[in-house]
Order: C-alpha cells, then structure tokens, then sequence
C-alpha cells in the first residue's frame, strides 16, 4: 500500500506542477528568509570558549561615589581601577588565574621599507591572559610572569599580522616596531575564532585585534589607553587619561580596565571570601565608601544581559518570522487549491475501497516531500540570503571588515541544517493540517453523483 | 414563442466531431407546455443548453420571443437568458449559503430591479410555491421537494415567458413530485412557456406536446397523435 | 452591490477567509513596518554636500614618532602636495565633511544656564574656504595672519573669530544678523566674533541623523596633538582625484615615523556615512517586495482554487444570467471585503508594530500616511492578483449546470 501511495503521490506532484512549484517556492523563500536570520542569531548568539566561559568571571568592584546609581547588573557596573588591578593581581591565590586587559592602538612597522606601516589595535594585558583564554598559538607562546614584573617589550601578534609583516614565517624572536617602540616577537597566535570579543566588553564580532602586549609596558610607553574612564564627579574631564596624565591615573579612583578571573566552581567561593575582604581592607584605608557590592559575572550571563541589548537585527528577525508565516500561509492556499483540484479522484477512490487512512497516508507522504524540497532549496536560499548580509556588512563595515573574519558569523552549520529541515517538514505537515482534513473527509460518493 | 430553424450543434474535439443536434426545426408556442423526452446521449441536455441560450450553436437560425438569438455576444445573452428565461434544474443548484431570499434574489440583481421590486417579487414568488414562511432558512435546511420549489420560485420571480425544466422531479421521490407537477400546471396556465426535458414518460403525458430526441435528431410529436412522427429534415 | 451574499458566502468559507485575513494583515503590518522604518532610515539620507566632494581628498597621516617637529612637516607636506600640479588648494584640517566626529556645544552667552546649540567645529588655514569652495554670503573670510597655530594644549589663545553657515546662522540668530555677534565655543573660555556667513556644506553623520546637516563653524587654527595631527583636505582639478590618491600617499611618506592612514576621495567618505543606513533600508525594500509578490501569488492561487470549488455556483449565476463581468467583480469584491477586513485588523498591529518599534529606536517613526498608504497599495496588488483568475471564473461555461442531467 505505501509503495502505492508513493507512487500516487509522485503522480500528483508532477500533475500540476505549476502548484507544486509555487508551493516549493513559498515555503522555500519563507525558510530561506528565516533561516537566514535565525543562523545569524543562531552564529551571534554563540558563547565564546563554551568549555570555559562558565568559568571566566569578569571582575568588578563598586568602588564609586555614595552617591551613585544603584547597579543591577554587570553592565550598569565600572571596571577596576589601576589600583585594584595590581592589588588583586597579588592577592595569595590558590591557583586561581586573573588576568586584565585594555585596549590601546598603534603603527606597527617593520624595518623592510616594503612593507607599509599598518593601524594595528593592540591589547595590554599580562601573560595568565593567554593560558586562561586558551589561546592557540602558531608559533612560540605567551609572555611569561617575568615579562609582566620588568615591562619587557615582548609582543604577540596575531597570525593576519604575521602574515602582512613576515609574510607568515615563524618570527618568534623577530623586531617589530610599535610606533618607535621596538619590541621582540615572542609567540604568533593561530586562528582564533571568538564568537564575541569578550575579553574587553565589547562583544563585537569579527573586529580582531591584531597584537598583544605586557600592560605594565604599554604604560611605560604611554601607549594610549581606548577606554571609557568612569571617574568620580570631582574628576574633570576624563577623556583627558587617554593620552596623558597616567601617573594620576593610576592613584585615582577611576575604573577602565577589564579584570577577568578563571574561577572553576570550587574556586568561587573562596575568590568571593576574598573579594570581600580585599574591599574591607580598603574601607580601611578610606576607599570604597559605599556598601560592599562587587559583581562576579561569567561569559554566558554577560551575554544574556548584552543579548537583550541588540536591536536592529531582532527587527529584522521579527520580520522575518512574519514573513515566514505569511510564506506559510501562501502554502495552505495553494495546498489547498492542490488538494481540492482531486476531489473527484478521491471521491472515486473512496468508492472503490480507499481507506481514509489510505488517502491521509497518500497525501502526507505528497506534503512531506515537498517539506524536504521546501527545505532544500530553502537552505540554498538562507545560503545565498547568508552571502548578501555577508556583503551588506562588508559594504556597511567600507570593507575595514573582511569576508574572512565575518564568515563564520554567516555560515550554516550542520545544527542550522538539521533545523531547516525539521521546520521545513513540521511547517508543511502544519500547512498540509487543513488541506488533508479537507480531502480526507471527501465522502466517497458526494462527488459521483454529479458526473 | 420559441422556434428553430436548421439548428445544429457539433462538439468537436481533436480527433472527432460528434453532431450533438442536426438541423432541428421546432416550434413552441406562447404557453405551451412542451416535454422533451428521449434516451440517454440523444442530445436531450443538449437541446435544454441551447434552448436555454447556455451553449452557442454552429447552424441555423433561433428566434427566441421573436428575436434571433444567432451571433448575440455573451453579455446580450446573459442578459436576454436572465428577462426571459427562468430555469429548474435536477439538482436544484441552490446557492448552498444563500438562504431562500437571497437565492431567489440572484436573478433579480441581475435583471437590475430596486430593493422594493426585488423584495415583493421575491416574496410573492415564495408564496406561489407556499415557502414564504422559510424566507431565512439555508437550501440544507429544506428538504428536496422544498428545494426544488425554491428553484422553482427563483425560477419565476423574474416572470419569464420560458420555463425550462431539466429532469425537474428527478431527485424527487414521487409525492414530492407530485407538488412540483402540480405547481409547474399552475404556472403554466398563468401563460408562462415551459418546455421540460424529461425522462419519465408519465411526466412526459402531462404536457400538451412531446418532442422525443434519438441521436440528435429531433421527432416532434403532438400530445394527440402519439404515434405520428414528423422528420426534422 | 451585492455585498450581503457575499459575507454569506464568506461565512460559509471561514477558514479561507481566515486565511486572506491573517496574511493580509501580516503583510500590511511587515510592509508598514518596513516602510516606516525605511523612510526614518533614510530621512535626511544622501542631501546635497555644498562641496565640489567628487573634486576633494583628505589625507589622514598620523606620526608615531613623537619626536617629529610637527611643525616643520605641515610646513613641508602643504608644500609639496601644492607642488602636485593638479592640486588647486589644501589645508590642514581636523574635521573632514561627511565625517564630522563628536558634536560640540556652543553658546550665545558666557551664563550658566545659557542655551545649548549643537554644532561641528571644522578648523583650517585660510585657504579652507577655497578648498571646499564655499562661497561668502556675509561678512568676509579668514586672512592669512588670523591663523591660529600650535600644537594643542601650547596655543597662547583660541581664535578670537569665527565664520558660521547659512543653516548655523539661522538657527542662532533667527531674526537678527548674525554677522559681528559673538559666541561662546566653550563655557568659560573667550568668546569668538563672527567675521562671515559662508554657503552650507555636510558635516556628518552625528548632527545629520537629527536633521541638523548643516550646522558647522570654521574657525582659523591649525593644531596638533600627540597623535592627532592635522589631516589634510585637499582640492584637485575636475576629474583628477582617483588618480592622485597614491601620488599624494607617497608624498606624505617623505617624512618618516609617520603612517598615512587614509587617503581618500570625499565622494567615499559620503558614501561611509550613508552606507549603513542605505543598505539596511536596501534589505528591509527587498524583503517586502518578495513578500509583497508572495501575497500576491497566494491571493491568486486561492482564487483560482475558489473557482475550482465553485464552479457550479458560477454556472449556476450565469444561467441565471449573470454577464462575465458580473462573475469577475463577484470575486473581486469578495477579495476586496476580505482584503479590507485584513487591512483594519493589519492597521492595529502596525501601528502597535510602529510604537514598539520607536521604543526601540528612540526615534518617532508613526506615520498614518505610510500606513495608509501601504494598505492602499495592497489592496491595489490584491485586486491586480484576482483580477485573472476571476477572469478565468468567469469563462465557467453556463451549461456546466445542466451536466447532471
């Protein structure tokens, strides 16, 4: 009987098929649309070193003003002050691993005069850095604890960087001059793919940053520090600490750097224990003035709090989904204006002998099969709908961006294959609810009689 | 009065022409009450389909009220089928979700009267075939005999000079036929032509005269001379 | 006209009904969306410049070498880039059109509670003006010895003038003359005189989002800081630009421990501060005309499927004696009355879609008008999409009803 209804099936798809494409092509554009943004959310809202993140805490202390806000959540929070890095950093650690970072920029050139110089961004940070985010490294590694105590200029580049200045050799124990600065490569990283830049709160997708440096140099080279500097309101002008005035910056109470912590769970509440008494002791010493609060936040609640911040594309999902409904409901039109095309025939069959149970299996096999069409070429649609957001970002980013760097961000992985194809099916099978209803109750001789 | 001259209708397809009707001549006077009988395929629905200005035709002439009907575009037809034609078909064809006043109402917008004309024509019509207390129920509602009256009203409203009935009792069991007989003598002595295609030769002797079609070709045969069969040719 | 059989009808065909319904309310209310948000995308989107921009580049260098004598090298750059033979005039610049970072705060009066005015302070030698080609409407322009020069936090004084455009004259001194008044460029400091009104040219994306375009200062200093060093804005002759990128590039290059950052026509920095916007609202166009098609497809095939169901019922009609015309305006009003019940019920979510939407931008985007008028138009495409298979409706041959004979 299956291999029948099969067969019936077949027959029908091919007897109109006109209907049968205009049914493929709604539900395919409508998936195609969808999938399209679904895999971008799906690709953002990834989680960077999901191994990991539920350990990597970033770190913050509320060393503000009385009268500050109230803060609900990490993101209301400041960072750390200079202070409260390096007082922290010396904490007596029980193998918890703590690193900072802020962001600087600089040229980075190389003695060959062919080489142009390049904008480079440039993290400061110290050598747990590399160990606690895993960073793969192509050649060398990270910088060890002695480079962090005595400023060393030693440099990490990223593996674009290497490519452009050394032409992708192994340069590990090469010069490259940041500015005038002339620092010795010590590690290249490899590809590392982040699906959000974390490690600095900026959350961005596919902005890189090119090489890595020991904080504690970057001070001493008076690199300029990108960061937002929450001061108390008897500080004036903050943006001032960008480029000058490091030597008050580092005594004041204004917060910029990002601290992170690997906390494995049962590490937490030690680190906890510890973080209230380190903000006791500098009660003492007339700082923090408000109650003790500090915010131990992991990479996944980050991004749950972030996540709700994006706007422009949950529009664009919003109407995708409509648009998907609209495309659905397309489908139980033509489906329907399918079915009933064969009411006769069915009538027949039913007369003959066809079970209703014969004629649902017919036509569900019929509306899966255009379930798996629908979700083929719906897949190749959310493909070629994946390659022009991918260009609109470029040309939007005035290619500063690169297809390279953005790929991942607008590639469908198996996951994304997998749910085109089970909401293409459960979406027809939805679609094709009414419509067998309908043709299923075709009693057998209503439609005889009129012959 | 309805009369056709060399009236013939070819269906043909790809491969075949099928001489449905060949070169009828007929006359049907003003308020005759004419039966049209004959076996299955003898061209009987479609005689009914010209008579009734449904289908077009190749041959011949046709004067319907006097008028030639032969070369009238689709619009003129519609509107000449809709003042003088009112039709009763086997299966009633109500409109399912009209009820009973709006599907006797159907002609009459058509026919382009005002809300007040409709109105009493309409229910005047329902009264003639004793439904007008059911004005507001649905076709589903009634029962086949009733249905068929309200077909019969729909018919009428529009008072046309022709009736044409197709199989009018077919569906009906014969109680219910009865009525419908009885209720199509009523209106045809008021005046109104009707010309009934019938399969049923006790209906057929109820009329004043049969016209008995064999393959197409039409016998006209007076109520009186039964037996007498006059050649269309 | 015949209106009551047709909501007969429709209430015997509820689920179809339901169906045209829902998606003509879905789509009014994406279409919508998408229009408002599109023209609120792209209201104050591509204005004129004021500039000959296809004519001008700007050149970004920045040392990384402190020990440059800044100086020095602006002395040589203007120099050379002016030796460049298709070079009419350059001059050091902070600020570029198109690209106008940051919005300063200026005032009419040296209060504290004076009132704030949104601006772009562009500073440039004197021949700024002659490079974007701004034409004097009031007052004069800068004179060479009125240069304010010196790296930034070791200038003596600010400028003691100004000039402002058209569009920043007029919203500061709506009814007087705005030449020979002063201003305050920074509470606290001196204020500066307004020596001359020049024609308005873009400042950037900030100021221009809030539909102040046109609101900049010039002010005569050249100034560097640190890294941020003055960039030039230099005029060529018609036509040349593209190609003197690299010559102009290599120029820069001749002073070492610098790096040339961005060397650009202004026609690219326009299209930078547009593109954003111009590509969402692409993609937003382009969903809804699919989606606009697909409505239609789908009101099509339904009716064509409905002609299918009634095909006795048309034939009945028309033996009844209903004209093809009859038959099509039937279906089309019956689309019409559905399409229109859809459209009230899509005029709802629109406009809740729109306030949900300026919650979230921040930015009021309801507009009736749009809305209406997207309604309009799909009642306009729904119509077109039945008007052919109702036309095909209306070809059901009238003797279809005596086939059960």
């Amino acid at each position: 009987m299956f291999a029948y209804n099969l067969k019936l099936a077949f027959k029908s798809l091919n007897d109109r098929p006109s209907l049968t494409i205009l049914m493929v092509a709604a539900i395919a554009v409508g998936l195609g649309l969808f999938m399209t943004m679904l895999t971008l959310s799906h690709q953002a809202g990834k989680i960077p070193m999901p191994h990991i993140s539920k350990q990597i805490h970033l770190v913050q202390l509320d060393n503000r003003e009385v009268t500050a806000d109230e803060a609900e959540n990490f993101n209301q929070m400041v960072d750390l002050t200079y202070q409260d890095t390096q007082n922290l950093l010396k904490l007596p650690s029980s193998g918890v691993e703590q690193t900072l970072a802020w962001n600087t920029n600089g040229i980075l050139n190389v003695e060959e005069q062919e080489i142009q110089p390049q904008r480079s961004s440039v993290v400061a940070t110290n050598q747990a850095f590399f160990t606690m985010f895993e960073v793969p490294f192509l050649y060398g590694k990270g910088w060890d604890s002695d480079a962090d105590q005595f400023s060393q200029a030693v440099i990490v580049l990223s593996k674009k960087s290497n490519d452009y200045l050394f032409g992708g050799i192994n340069s590990v124990g090469k010069q490259v001059r940041l500015n005038t600065h002339v620092l010795t490569v010590i590690g290249v990283l490899d590809d590392w793919f982040l699906a959000r830049k974390f490690y600095d709160r900026s959350y961005y997708q596919a902005w890189p940053d090119q090489a890595f440096i020991p904080s504690n140099f970057a001070f001493d080279s008076d690199l300029p520090r990108n960061a937002r500097f929450d001061c108390w309101s008897t500080t004036t002008n903050p943006g001032k600490f960008r480029t000058n005035y490091l030597t008050e910056l580092k005594t004041s109470e204004c917060a910029w750097i990002t601290f992170w912590a690997k906390l494995p769970n049962h590490n937490l509440e030690d680190y906890k224990t510890q973080l209230g008494q380190y903000i006791d002791s500098q009660k003492r010493l007339g700082r923090f003035p408000r109650e003790n609060q500090y915010f131990l936040t992991n990479i996944n609640d980050q991004l749950e709090v972030i996540s709700k911040m994006i706007g422009r594309e949950q529009m664009l999902g919003v109407i995708s989904y409509m648009f998907f409904a609209v495309c659905l409901i397309n489908a139980v039109s033509i489906l329907l204006a399918k079915f009933m095309r064969r009411t006769k025939e069915v009538s027949l069959r039913r007369a003959l002998g066809a079970k209703k149970r014969t004629i649902l299996q017919q036509h569900l096999i019929e509306v899966v099969f255009i379930g798996i069409i629908g979700g083929l070429f719906g897949i190749l649609f959310s493909y070629i709908g994946l390659q022009a957001m991918l260009r609109v970002s470029l040309y939007a980013s005035d290619y500063v961006r690169t297809a390279a760097d953005l790929m991942p961000y607008h590639q469908m992985d198996w996951e994304m294959i997998m749910m085109a194809f089970t909401v293409s099916v459960s979406c027809t099978l939805l679609v094709g609810l009414y419509p067998i209803w309908r043709i299923c109750n075709v009693s057998p001789a209503s439609q005889l009689k009129a012959q | 009065m309805l009369k056709m001259e060399n009236v013939s209708k070819i269906y043909r397809t790809n491969l075949i022409e099928t001489h449905a009707l060949r070169k009828v001549d007929l006359h049907i006077g003003a308020g005759e009450f004419v039966s049209v009988t004959g076996p299955s395929g003898s061209g009987k629905t479609t005689f009914l389909n010209l008579a009734g200005l449904l289908e077009t035709f190749e041959e011949g002439d046709f004067y319907l009220d006097g008028q030639n009907v032969k070369g009238l575009n689709d619009n003129q037809l519609s509107e000449l089928r809709n003042e003088k034609i009112g039709f009763i078909f086997q299966s009633f064809n109500l409109l399912p979700e009209l009820p009973l006043f709006d599907n006797v109402d159907v002609p009459l917008r058509y026919r382009g009267f005002n809300a007040k004309e409709r109105k009493d024509r309409i229910e005047n019509a329902l009264e003639i075939v004793g439904l007008s207390s059911r004005m507001q129920h649905l076709p589903t509602q009634l029962s086949g005999g009733q249905q068929q009256r309200v077909a019969i009203a729909r018919a009428i409203a529009g008072q046309p000079k022709f009736l044409l009935a197709d199989e009018p009792t077919g569906n009906l069991d014969s109680l219910m036929a009865q009525q419908v007989m009885e209720l199509l003598e009523k209106i045809n002595q008021q005046g109104t032509t009707i010309i009934m295609v019938t399969h049923d030769d006790q209906l057929a002797r109820r009329s004043h005269r049969n016209i008995q079609i064999f393959d197409g070709q039409v016998s006209d045969l007076a109520q009186d001379q039964t037996d007498v069969l006059i050649k269309s040719e | 006209m015949e209106i009551k059989p047709i909501f007969l009808s429709i209430k015997h065909n509820k689920a179809i009904a339901m169906l045209v319904i829902i998606q003509v309310a879905i789509t009014l209310t994406v279409l919508s969306g998408s229009l408002l948000l599109t023209t609120s995308t792209l209201k104050e989107w591509n204005l004129p410049s004021g500039i000959p921009h296809y004519n001008i580049i700007s050149a970004v260098p920045e040392f990384y070498d402190l020990e440059v004598d800044v100086r020095q090298s602006l002395i040589d750059d203007l120099a050379r880039i002016k030796a460049i033979p298709e070079v009419i005039n350059v001059s050091p610049a902070t600020q570029r059109p198109f690209d106008a970072q940051g919005i300063q705060t200026i005032y009419l009066e040296a209060s504290d509670e004076a009132q704030e005015y949104e601006t772009n302070i562009f500073t440039g030698d004197a021949n700024l003006p002659e490079v974007l080609q701004l034409s004097l409407i009031e007052g004069r322009f800068f004179r060479e010895d009125e240069i304010v020069v010196g790296q930034r936090d070791e200038l003596p004084a600010m400028p003691p003038i100004v000039m402002i455009s058209e569009a920043m004259a007029k919203v500061l001194f709506p009814d007087n003359n705005a030449l020979g008044q002063t201003i305050w460029l920074e509470k606290g400091a001196a204020p500066a005189e307004i020596i001359g009104i020049y024609s308005n040219f873009m400042n950037g994306e900030n100021l221009n989002y809030f539909g102040q375009s046109y609101r900049t200062i010039l002010q005569p200093l050249v100034t560097w800081q640190n890294r941020a060093d003055p960039s030039y804005l230099i005029r060529v002759e018609d036509g040349m630009a593209d190609g003197l990128l690299e010559t102009i590039r290599n120029q820069l290059y001749k002073v070492d421990g610098r790096y040339v950052n961005r060397v650009e026509v202004l026609t690219r920095t326009q299209k930078r501060m547009y593109d954003g916007r111009g590509s969402h609202a692409i993609m937003l166009l382009v969903i809804s005309s699919v989606l606009l098609l697909i409505t239609a497809f789908g009101m099509a095939g339904l009716v064509s499927f409905l002609v299918t169901q009634r095909q006795k019922q048309i034939g009945t009609r028309r033996a009844l004696g209903a004209k093809k015309w009859d038959v099509v305006r039937y279906f089309m009003l019956e689309n019409g009355v559905l399409t229109t019940i859809g459209i009230v019920i899509g005029l709802v979510l629109s406009i809740a879609f729109a306030f949900v939407l300026t919650e979230d931008s921040g930015v009021n985007i309801l507009d009736m008008s749009y809305i209406f008028a997207t309604a309009f138009f799909i009642i306009l495409v729904n119509q077109l999409a039945v008007y052919l298979p109702a036309k095909k409706a209306a070809n059901v041959a009238p003797a279809i009803v005596t086939r059960s004979a």
